[in-house]
């Protein structure tokens, strides 16, 4: 029991005693404080990890069918590890670019209690236990959206909120249904749905599976309730937009892939018309995603759309419910949350050097700051999917499988919009690079001033990059894992 | 027969007489024994609930030993206990934590007669909970009437009085429609005696004869007390009468009052006339569209005010519409689900209006949104309050509110001809639930620059902060702990419903009595 309560339980704890704990009168000891509950927090965490045993765990009967109960596969893991090691890098950063900002205690206190829910949300262990940390990830992670407080940072908290709960109803709706039509609500590789009640209400369970996808698709920004996620990440404080955008909409990856590859099942799912939106409403938000960054001129609400689009990649790599383009889905899962954490990590880097928020203000900053110009550029790289980068594999891997998949439309007009995508992506991020570079002949070399950002920042960025490099190289213990799993579900 | 059996009709006495008694009692003196008559009637109750529940036995009470069809009866069974032991608690807790704001607001030499109305309402309460008889319930609806329009007017102001003689309009109509109904069915079955009745209304309809005077009876007893519980087109009344008296009278009528009623027509349905009839007779569909037509449109009108308590009160208006949207699904599923939100309901509402009190406090007693703004930092276990019952109201998880959405969606599951409606009504109003209340949430959390409003720590309002604390740790408990409750709620209805066959259940009593 300890080694499922207590990963979920303790970063909790520490957050609501930071928040309720009186400030400490200098900073340094808040960042004492803060960093010694973070190293309690992740060496437990990590010691836990290694003795888990998968073990299924009921914890308590919340009504006679429904208990809360936790269980760690390993898709849980994969995107348990994933978490742990953007979160513990972003707090790092935060250390040094929270300096600037108010109200530090309060967000180092959610950091940790969000953290403490998606360590629940990747444990949990049946769809009600899912769907309970699902709304109190909403609710403990809005806080910091709302960091500033600013009226524009109110409204797009609200907008947050609001998508997010429509979104978590819709979803509710399948499960209120679910406890009529399935076995069991235990997350089962393969499916739940009690066949014979599955066969003749076929067509009702297909609605629902559309309403649930589209109902976890809130978070994870796909059309057409996307509208959410460009307003709300670009006004949280840098390190938290990186969390939003690298981390918190994975839930809703998550929760998708709960829900088809573990409750509905892909032989119930797979050639239906279900599927098909599906595609379409991901292969859109790739194309559209990617449009709107082209065209946005804020740096952190250009790297917003580039999130919509690519968590898009991800969810349509899902709905061809084929293992090559599944291990490609979540191979990007890992890709973009590194890539994206480092990009809007130097989108903060340079926001706490220069106050420079629009793209075309960053001429010369490569010159400026040169090792976090050179960050953003191969993580960059690493999105548009140019080898030998994580972004390349799983792009290569999420082409091939739509190619495989035998779909006579989206077996070719898959892999079209990704490289139409993937040419957006190069137009959309290098542009910052190579005017960074190469200001041109009207630069003026002399006004400028070398404006590298401290180590406490650079050392995040700098593993980020390396790890988002070292992933696309190391590929084999990792794909031999996504292999595990694609067996058991497929 | 049993000691423990006399409890209930101890217990409406109790009150009766310390009502009367509490008329020449100093403000001090009546307190205490007020609270004191609380805590012994919720005692009782447990010692009721605890003996019926654990025989799974309903009995018959009689009154004085006179026998059916004269004598006046109680009936009780777990529900019944259970309900009891429910009102004495908030009612407990309302009390305790509107006390500092009853010495500001009422005159001290009517302290004591603030405490006369609240035990008649108890007993009227209990009386409404625990009769087996018609007139008595309507007698006792008038003293619950009397009593609570004075619990809004004890606050004397212009405000109050008005809201006050708006409730007393709206719900002597209401009370005035309720009799007409007995009346009618007197006339129809010639009893009054519930189990009686339903034995006559029974052959009434196996006969077919007297279908429309059945049917208008039962027509003007449901509208009659759906004005009085305030629901979706008589609620009117319900945002001045709840927003502007002194807080615990906001708490309680909010919470126990309505229930009261609403409690009442749920053994009309089941007791009087028998479930089947009363589906059949098409006002459940009234109650449907009513129910869900209150949903929305409470919501929309909490969305639009400007008060936080104003806004506290129209959320009411939508909870009681899923009350009746449990009743117009028509299955006992549903039943269940309704009486399980009843009591969600009372402890999340009288806790808003708890918490919301202590709020406005601290932002130099404006209750407007604009002035609330912080207040959670100046007041936090208010704050905390505030939270925790805005997001049971939206129905998070682990919270009673959720617990009520979820047996609920269940029930309507069931219910083929009318899942989609209440499926999608329950949607809405969740997210305009949200859109209000988490819009206060993060009003209260806003932070403020200026310093102009005073700061109240735990240490200066203990009674109110332990009160809280008490409220937070019941509702809690009441939504993750859910499984007891309803079984409990299931094996009171069940045994409702067994006893609409009255003669086998008269002759239990008989035995038991001798």
């Amino acid at each position: 029991m300890i080694d499922y309560v207590l990963p979920i339980v303790l970063p909790v704890i520490c957050g609501v005693m930071l928040l309720v704990l009186g400030v400490p009168q200098k900073r340094s000891n808040l960042l004492l404080l803060v960093s010694v509950a973070m190293t309690a927090v992740l060496g437990i965490d990590v010691l836990l990890l290694t003795k888990v045993s998968g073990v299924r765990l009921n914890l308590f009967e919340l009504t006679h069918n429904v208990a809360i109960s936790f269980a760690l596969d390993r898709i849980g893991t994969i995107f348990y590890v994933l978490i742990l090691v953007v979160w513990c890098l972003v707090m790092i950063f935060s250390f040094e670019y929270m300096k600037h900002e108010q109200n530090e205690k309060r967000y180092y206190g959610f950091f940790f209690i969000v953290l403490g829910v998606l360590t629940g949300l990747c444990f949990a262990g049946n769809l009600i236990t899912f769907y309970a940390f699902f709304e109190l990830l909403t609710l403990t992670s809005m806080p910091l959206v709302l960091h500033n407080q600013s009226h524009e940072a109110v409204m797009a908290g609200l907008k947050y909120l609001f998508y997010s709960f429509a979104g978590a109803y819709l979803a509710l709706l399948g499960l209120y249904f679910l406890f009529q039509y399935g076995n069991t609500l235990d997350f089962t590789a393969g499916g739940v749905l009690n066949e014979q009640m599955a066969a003749q209400h076929q067509p009702l369970l297909l609605v629902l599976a559309l309403l649930m996808i589209l109902g976890f698709g809130v978070k994870a920004g796909m059309f057409p309730m996307h509208a959410w996620l460009p307003t709300a990440h670009p006004v949280a404080p840098a390190p938290a937009s990186a969390f939003l955008s690298a981390i918190i909409v994975k839930a809703g990856v998550l929760a998708l892939i709960r829900v088809v590859y573990y409750i509905f099942g892909v032989s119930f799912l797979r050639g239906t018309w279900v599927q098909t939106t599906w595609m379409i409403l991901a292969l859109l938000t790739v194309f559209m995603g990617s449009m709107l960054a082209y065209r946005e001129k804020i740096l952190k609400k250009r790297l917003a759309y580039s999130t919509v689009s690519q968590v898009s990649y991800i969810l349509f790599g899902l709905s061809l419910m084929e293992p090559v383009a599944f291990s490609g889905a979540i191979y990007h899962v890992i890709a973009h949350g590194l890539i994206k954490s480092t990009l809007f990590l130097c989108a903060g880097a340079i926001i706490y050097q220069t106050g420079k928020i629009r793209v075309e203000e960053l001429n010369g900053i490569g010159k400026q700051m040169p090792v976090t110009i050179w960050c953003y550029t191969i993580a960059s790289l690493g999105l548009i999917g140019i080898p030998p980068t994580s972004g390349f594999i799983s792009k290569w891997y999420l082409a091939s499988g739509a190619l495989n998949s035998g779909n006579p439309v989206f077996a070719w007009l898959g892999p079209v919009i990704l490289l139409i995508s993937a040419l957006l992506t190069a137009g959309y991020l290098l542009p910052i690079t190579m005017h960074g570079f190469f200001p041109g002949e009207a630069f003026d070399y002399k006004a400028m001033k070398k404006a590298e950002p401290c180590k406490k920042m650079v050392i995040p960025l700098l593993i980020l990059t390396a790890l988002s490099v070292i992933s696309g190289v190391f590929t084999s213990p990792l794909l031999a894992q996504l292999q595990m799993i694609a067996d058991t579900i497929f | 027969m049993e000691f423990v059996q006399n409890f209930p009709a101890f217990s409406i006495m109790l009150c009766l007489f310390a009502g009367i008694v509490s008329s020449v009692l100093k403000k001090n003196a009546a307190k205490w024994l007020n609270t004191i008559l609380i805590i012994v009637v919720g005692a009782m109750s447990v010692a009721v609930l605890y003996y019926t529940a654990s025989m799974n036995t309903v009995y018959v009470y009689q009154m004085g030993r006179f026998s059916a069809p004269w004598g006046n009866e109680l009936r009780i069974g777990c529900l019944e206990a259970g309900t009891a032991l429910f009102f004495c608690i908030i009612m407990l807790l309302s009390l305790l934590g509107g006390r500092t704001h009853l010495e500001e607001d009422v005159e001290s030499s009517r302290h004591n007669l603030y405490y006369v109305l609240i035990n008649l309402l108890l007993s009227s309460l209990l009386a409404l909970v625990y009769t087996n008889d018609l007139f008595t319930a309507y007698v006792f609806v008038e003293i619950n009437t009397i009593a609570a329009c004075g619990l809004i007017m004890v606050r004397q102001n212009g405000r109050t009085i008005e809201a006050a003689i708006r409730y007393m309009i709206m719900s002597l109509l209401g009370s005035g429609m309720l009799l007409l109904g007995i009346c009618m069915l007197y006339d129809l079955t010639g009893h009054l005696l519930m189990s009686n009745i339903h034995e006559q209304v029974l052959s009434i309809v196996a006969e077919g004869t007297y279908k429309v005077p059945l049917l208008v009876a039962i027509a003007i007893i449901s509208v009659g007390l759906a004005i009085k519980s305030a629901l979706f087109p008589f609620h009117a009344w319900l945002p001045d009468a709840y927003g502007y008296s002194t807080v615990s009278s906001a708490a309680i009528l909010s919470s126990l009052v309505s229930k009261g009623y609403i409690f009442l027509l749920i053994k009309i349905i089941y007791r009087v006339l028998g479930f089947e009839v009363f589906h059949d007779s098409g006002i459940i569909n009234v109650f449907f569209i009513f129910g869900l037509c209150g949903m929305i449109f409470g919501s929309f009108s909490a969305i639009r005010e400007n008060d936080i308590k104003r806004m506290i009160s129209f959320s009411s208006v939508a909870q009681i519409g899923y009350i009746y949207m449990g009743f117009g699904l028509g299955t006992k599923e549903a039943m269940i689900a309704s009486i399980y939100h009843i009591f969600a309901h009372a402890v999340c509402k009288s806790l808003l209006f708890i918490a919301s009190s202590g709020l406005t406090d601290v932002s130099n007693r404006s209750r407007h949104f604009v002035d609330l703004t912080g207040a959670a930092y100046r007041n936090k276990i208010a704050g905390v309050g505030f939270t925790v019952g805005a997001l049971s109201m939206v129905g998070i998880p682990l919270f009673p509110g959720f617990i009520s959405k979820l047996l609920f969606a269940q029930a309507s599951i069931l219910n083929h001809g009318k899942m989609l409606p209440a499926l999608i009504v329950l949607a809405i109003s969740t997210i305009l639930n949200a859109i209000y209340f988490l819009k206060t949430v993060i009003r209260i959390y806003t932070p403020v620059e200026n310093g102009r409003n005073l700061t109240i720590t735990f240490r200066q309002q203990r009674l109110f902060g332990v009160t809280l604390l008490l409220f937070i740790v019941f509702s809690l408990a009441l939504g993750s702990c859910s499984q007891p409750i309803v079984d409990l709620i299931r094996q009171g209805l069940e045994s409702e419903i067994i006893s609409s066959i009255p003669n086998t259940i008269h002759q239990l009593a008989q035995s038991l009595m001798i």
